[in-house]
C-alpha cells in the first residue's frame, strides 16, 4: 500500500514511476517488472524506481540496483514463526544496514524498526516518523504483539500507549532506547472525518484506519526527502485509493459494504478497530480458508481481538474453516445464536445480504477472490 | 450457597504466547462461565512474584521461540520443587509444545546446545539436524479419557522429537505426533496433558475441556460434579467437517 502511494504522490508530480505490482516482491518479481519497462538496449526510462521489497530480499535488491532511500514500516510475527524468524530477518536486515549510508525511513514507534537506526552510527540519513497519540490508542496492549524487551539490554520496555498491536510511544527504562529525533510526527489523528496534521499542513485521505495514517506519514516522510511540494502531496493522498480488497469501500445492491484482507491476526485486528470504531449498526462476515498459500495452522485467528464488537448485530462466517471461526469468536463472547456459519461461500453472502444493514467483510488470502467474485466485483 | 470457582495459572503468557495457545484458557473459562463458574485467572512471567503454585487448579503453559526457551528454562528451573510438588498435589498442568518439553530432561538444540528441562518427567526431546524440517500439520489422535475414547483434533509445528514416553497422551490417526511418523503422542497423567497440539487444543474438543474442568472441580470441591451439557453446535460441525476431511481422504491437508 505505501508502495503505491509513493508512486501515486510521484506520479501526480508528473514523474515517470516504475514500480512492481503488489506481492510480487521477491527478486524475481521485481526483475520482471524492469524487463517490462525496459528498452531494447537495456536502458529503463523512469524518474524513480519504487519498489515493495520481501523483508528477506533487502540486502539481494540493495546489492544490485543503486536505490537512494529504503522505508521500514514494522515487523510482525506471522504464523509460521516459532523458529524466531522474524528475530533472524531483523537481525540479517540490520546486519546489511552496517554498510548502508543512503536514506533509511523508519518507524519511530515500533521497537523492532527503530532499533535499525542504530546499525550504523555513521549513517547520517537516518529519518524517524511517527504518530502521536490517537482517541483509541490504549494503556494496556490490546492485541498479541511483539517487542516487549529491549534489543540492546533486554530490559522489558515500558510503553506511555499503545497505537495498536505493539506499535505506540515506548522507552527503555534501563538504555533510554526509544528516544528518537523525529523526522515527520503526524498529529491530530481524526479517524471519522480521515484527515491528520504534519508539519502544520492537513491532509485529507481516503482510509480511516491507524494503521494507514502510519503508512502515509511514511510516505509524506519519502517524498519529502525528494522535495515534492507539499501541495501535489497533499492533492495525490487526497485521492489515493485501493481496489483491491484492502479496506476497499463498494456498494453492494445498495448496501454500504467495506472488505478487507487480513492474513494475519495484525490484519484482522486493523479491521476490527475500523469496524468498532464506526458506531453504526452493521454485519460481518469472516471468509476463512486454509489452502496452502494461507497456511494450513488457523490458530491465528484466536490472537485476534473479538472482544466488546461495537453495534454488530450478526456475523457469518464462511471458507473451508467457517465452523474455527464461529468457535473463536463465540468463545470472545459474542452471542452464539447471532452468528451463522456456512461452509458454502455463495450461501454465506446470499444470507448476509438478507438485511440491508451495512456490512464489513473479512477475508484471508484465498478466500479473498472468491468473495469478491460472488459479491460480483 | 456460595459461587464454586477455579483459578487458572497462566505461565509466561508474554513468552509462551505463539499461535493461539491462549485461546486454551478463553476455552476454559467460557465453558466454566456458561454453568456458573467463577474463573481467577493469574499469570506469572519473569520478574514477577513466585507464584503459589499450590494455590491454583489448573496451571497452564503454551509454546515459544527457540531463543526464549533457554531464557525461560532458566527461570521455571528455579521453581522445580514447588512444581513438583503442586503436580503430586493433583493440580491439573495443561503444557503445549515448549513448555511441553521444559517439563522433560532437556531440550537439545540445532547447535547441540542442551536447554536443561525441569526433570519432572522422563521423557527428552532433540532437534533434528536440518532447521527446516518440522512435523507441521493437522493431526487426530485417539485418546482415553476415563475410559471413553474420543478423537482430539489440533495442529502440530514442531522440528523437536520427544523420545521415552511411557504414558503418552494418545496414539496418532493422522499426523506424526511426537517424532516423525510416530504411532502416539504427547505424554499423559491423570493431572497432566503435555502435548503438541496447537489450535488452540481445547477449542475443537469439548470432552477433552470438560475432562480437565471435571477434574478439577471434582478435585478442589472433593465431589462427583456432574456437568451440565452445553450448546456445542459449532464444535460438533467442526469435527465432523475436519474429522472427515482428514481421516477419510489420502490428502495430506
Ligand atoms: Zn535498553
Amino acid at each position: 500500500m505505501t508502495n503505491n502511494a509513493i508512486g501515486y504522490v510521484l506520479k501526480t508530480a508528473d514523474k515517470k514511476v516504475v514500480s512492481n505490482i503488489e506481492g510480487n516482491n521477491m527478486e524475481t518479481g521485481i526483475l520482471s517488472t524492469l524487463i517490462k519497462n525496459c528498452t531494447l538496449t537495456g536502458k529503463i526510462k523512469a524518474d524513480f524506481l519504487v519498489f515493495e521489497v520481501d523483508e528477506g530480499y533487502i540486502p539481494v535488491v540493495f546489492q544490485d540496483f543503486p536505490l537512494d532511500t529504503l522505508v521500514i514500516l514494522d515487523f510482525f510475527r506471522d504464523q509460521l514463526d516459532r523458529n524466531g524468524e522474524v528475530e533472524t530477518l531483523i537481525l540479517k536486515i540490520n546486519e546489511f544496514l552496517k554498510t548502508y549510508n543512503n536514506n533509511l525511513i523508519l518507524n519511530s514507534d515500533d521497537p523492532n524498526v527503530s532499533r535499525l537506526g542504530k546499525a550504523n552510527p555513521d549513517n547520517k540519513n537516518i529519518y524517524y516518523f511517527s504518530v502521536d497519540r490517537y482517541k483509541y490508542a490504549t494503556k494496556e496492549q490490546k492485541e498479541a504483539g511483539e517487542g516487549k524487551f529491549c534489543p540492546f539490554c533486554k530490559t522489558r520496555l515500558e510503553y506511555e500507549y499503545y497505537q495498536y498491536s505493539h506499535i505506540g510511544k515506548f522507552k527503555c527504562p534501563n538504555c533510554d532506547y526509544g528516544n528518537n529525533p523525529i523526522y515527520k510526527l503526524a498529529t491530530n489523528v481524526d479517524l471519522n472525518s480521515r484527515t491528520f496534521d504534519v508539519d502544520n499542513i492537513t491532509y485529507k485521505i481516503r482510509f480511516n484506519s491507524i494503521y494507514n495514517i502510519y503508512n502515509l506519514t511514511a510516505v509524506i516522510a519519502c517524498t519529502s526527502l525528494y522535495n515534492i511540494d507539499t501541495d501535489i502531496v497533499k492533492n495525490a493522498l487526497s485521492k489515493f485509493v485501493l481496489n483491491n480488497g484492502r479496506l476497499e469501500e463498494v456498494n453492494i445492491k445498495g448496501v454500504p459494504t467495506i472488505i478487507n484482507l487480513a492474513k494475519n491476526p495484525t490484519g484482522s485486528n486493523v479491521s476490527l478497530r475500523i469496524l468498532n470504531e464506526d458506531d453504526d449498526e452493521k454485519e460481518l462476515l469472516f471468509v476463512l480458508n486454509d489452502n496452502i498459500a494461507d497456511g494450513f495452522d488457523v490458530s491465528w485467528i484466536w490472537d485476534i481481538d473479538f472482544s466488546n464488537l461495537n453495534n454488530v448485530s450478526r456475523i457469518i462466517t464462511s471458507g473451508k474453516r467457517a465452523y474455527d471461526i464461529a468457535i473463536r469468536i463465540k468463545t470472545s463472547g459474542f452471542d452464539a445464536n447471532k452468528i451463522e456459519p456456512y461452509l458454502n461461500l455463495h450461501d454465506a453472502v446470499q444470507n448476509l445480504y438478507k438485511t440491508n444493514i451495512k456490512k464489513y467483510i473479512i477475508a484471508n488470502y484465498t478466500a479473498l477472490q472468491p468473495t469478491r467474485k460472488e459479491l460480483k466485483l | 450457597m456460595e459461587e464454586k470457582f477455579l483459578n487458572i495459572l497462566y505461565l509466561y503468557p508474554d513468552m509462551l504466547e505463539l499461535y493461539g495457545d491462549y485461546g486454551n484458557i478463553q476455552v476454559l473459562k467460557y465453558r466454566l462461565e456458561k454453568r456458573g463458574f467463577k474463573v481467577n485467572i493469574a499469570s506469572y512471567s519473569i520478574g514477577d512474584e513466585e507464584p503459589n503454585f499450590k494455590d491454583f487448579d489448573i496451571i497452564f503453559a503454551g509454546g515459544g521461540a527457540d531463543q526464549e526457551q533457554s531464557i525461560l528454562s532458566e527461570d521455571l528451573l528455579k521453581y522445580k520443587n514447588k512444581i513438583k510438588e503442586a503436580i503430586d498435589d493433583g493440580v491439573f498442568f495443561l503444557l503445549i509444545c515448549g513448555a511441553y518439553q521444559l517439563f522433560g530432561k532437556y531440550y537439545k538444540g540445532v547447535d547441540g546446545n542442551i536447554i536443561p528441562g525441569l526433570d519432572i518427567f522422563p521423557y527428552y526431546t532433540e532437534s533434528i539436524s536440518d532447521r527446516k524440517k518440522r512435523c507441521i500439520g493437522n493431526i487426530v489422535l485417539n485418546v482415553n479419557l476415563n475410559d471413553k475414547e474420543t478423537k482430539v483434533i489440533g495442529f502440530e509445528n514442531h522440528g523437536g522429537q520427544t523420545y521415552d514416553i511411557d504414558t503418552p497422551f494418545g496414539t496418532v490417526l493422522f499426523g506424526n505426533g511426537n517424532k516423525f511418523g510416530d504411532s502416539v503422542e504427547g505424554f499423559f497423567l491423570k493431572n497432566v496433558i503435555a502435548t503438541y497440539l496447537h489450535g488452540p487444543l481445547l477449542s475443537k474438543n469439548p470432552e477433552l475441556t470438560d475432562y480437565i474442568i471435571k477434574y478439577s472441580l471434582d478435585r478442589k470441591y472433593n465431589e462427583n460434579t456432574i456437568l451440565k451439557p452445553l450448546d456445542d453446535s459449532f464444535e460438533n460441525l467442526c469435527r465432523e467437517q475436519l474429522l472427515n476431511r482428514f481421516l477419510n481422504s489420502n490428502s495430506p491437508s
